[in-house]
């Protein structure tokens, strides 16, 4: 009998799925759309789940919203009192946008941080090989955002592009995680899958690395850890 | 003057775009000047100069780009950085790419509007308010020019 068991070989050890998830989106009042109508579009686009900065809990047919919190802070002692706060506590996915060397390399190492974002307004060499050996360690996750790319022209999108190569480089070298997220305040600047790819494509990342970013914010939020016995 | 013959003409790919906002009155120029400023932009004038892009037809919120074969795939990344057409903010999403005209046709599905209930008040601003399918609704601000437009569902508006 053809059962989704045997279709599918992961479903028989239990394996999630790996979703496609936009990894920030900031809805109305932020920006222009609110949650719903990102969310619909979303699910258009071919995503599976989608990070809302500041908002989540939503039910959208086919698509699962997840609440983020952006933490912007000048030292490590800042992050940690605000990742303890309330609205840290509550959100799905914690955001820590970056700052210099000696803040990026404390950061990734504080435990309720899940991702580094606005790397690309960091200056060069920000993230070192030190933070990234260390965000590989405790499984924080670099963020690469679209929207520079997309809105940016000239030396300013040539910068960003550079940015996100060295850090590609450093993710293969050291593992890390990187997640994808479209930085969309409005549905017109969200992307299809295809598009995605196309633009990652700009700065080298391969099919496969653009696949497993888009898998990895389901990873973040649930580590695979050794089976636990409960009584 | 006597055509190539089919073996010795350049080969072509279309790509269909959607044009975001929904409704939006767009010109097959505009269209254009948009898509060659973003490819010139992300690829140089060289590598545009050699994908010929072209705008071959622009109608019900779609938009067919024509380009040389081999470099369907960079114009398609040039047109996801399309932020605006004219003076408004626009997107061109891409949804297929084939080799006809034809084939591109049967892909289009025109976006009809539902129906124009009038106008809502938002904060301070009066709105227009257009429905379209799957509970969709653009807002967008009365006035002649630079009007802000908010996209939000048929629930969002109940919810006000």
């Amino acid at each position: 009998m053809q059962t989704a068991a045997n279709k599918y070989p992961f479903f028989a050890y239990g394996l999630p799925t790996m979703k496609i998830t936009d990894a920030s989106v900031c809805p109305y009042p932020d920006g222009d759309s609110t949650l719903a109508r990102m969310a619909l579009e979303a699910a258009e686009l071919g995503f599976d789940s989608i990070v809302a900065i500041g908002e989540g809990g939503h039910r959208v047919p086919g698509l699962e919203v997840l609440r983020g919190t952006v933490i912007s802070a000048s030292s490590q002692k800042d992050v940690i009192r605000q990742v303890r706060g309330p609205v840290a506590r509550r959100a799905d996915v914690v955001f820590v946008n970056a700052g210099d060397t000696s803040f990026n390399r404390a950061i990734v190492s504080v435990k309720e941080v899940h991702v580094v974002r606005n790397i690309h307004n960091a200056r060069r060499n920000a993230f070192d090989h030190v933070a990234a050996r260390s965000a590989a360690e405790h499984s924080v996750a670099v963020d690469v955002s679209m929207a520079p790319i997309i809105q940016y022209r000239g030396t300013r999108r040539q910068r960003v592009l550079q940015r996100y190569a060295d850090i590609l480089s450093l993710q293969r070298r050291y593992g890390f995680p990187l997640t994808i997220s479209s930085g969309a305040c409005s549905i017109l600047g969200q992307r299809p899958v295809r598009d995605v790819r196309g633009l990652c494509a700009l700065f080298g990342m391969t099919g496969g690395e653009v696949s497993e970013a888009l898998g990895s914010i389901g990873r973040l939020i649930e580590p695979e850890r050794p089976v636990r016995v409960v009584r | 003057m006597k055509p190539r013959p089919p073996a010795m003409r350049t080969k072509r790919r279309y790509i269909l775009a959607r044009i975001l906002p929904y409704g939006m009155k767009v010109d097959q120029k505009q269209v254009y000047l948009s898509v060659i400023e973003a490819a010139t932009s992300l690829w140089g004038d060289a590598a545009t100069g050699l994908a010929q892009p072209a705008v071959v037809f622009c109608d019900g919120g779609y938009a067919v780009v024509r380009c040389r074969r081999g470099t369907e795939k960079d114009i398609a990344t040039a047109l996801a950085t399309v932020t605006a057409i004219g003076d408004e903010q626009a997107a061109l999403r891409t949804v297929a790419t084939s080799g006809t005209i034809h084939a591109l046709r049967r892909r289009i599905k025109p976006i009809r509007l539902l129906s124009e209930t009038g106008e809502m008040k938002l904060g301070e601003n009066y709105f227009t308010v257009y429905r379209y399918p799957r509970q969709k609704v653009d807002l967008v601000e009365k006035g002649i020019k630079h009007q802000m437009s908010l996209f939000f569902t048929e629930a969002d508006l109940e919810e006000r």
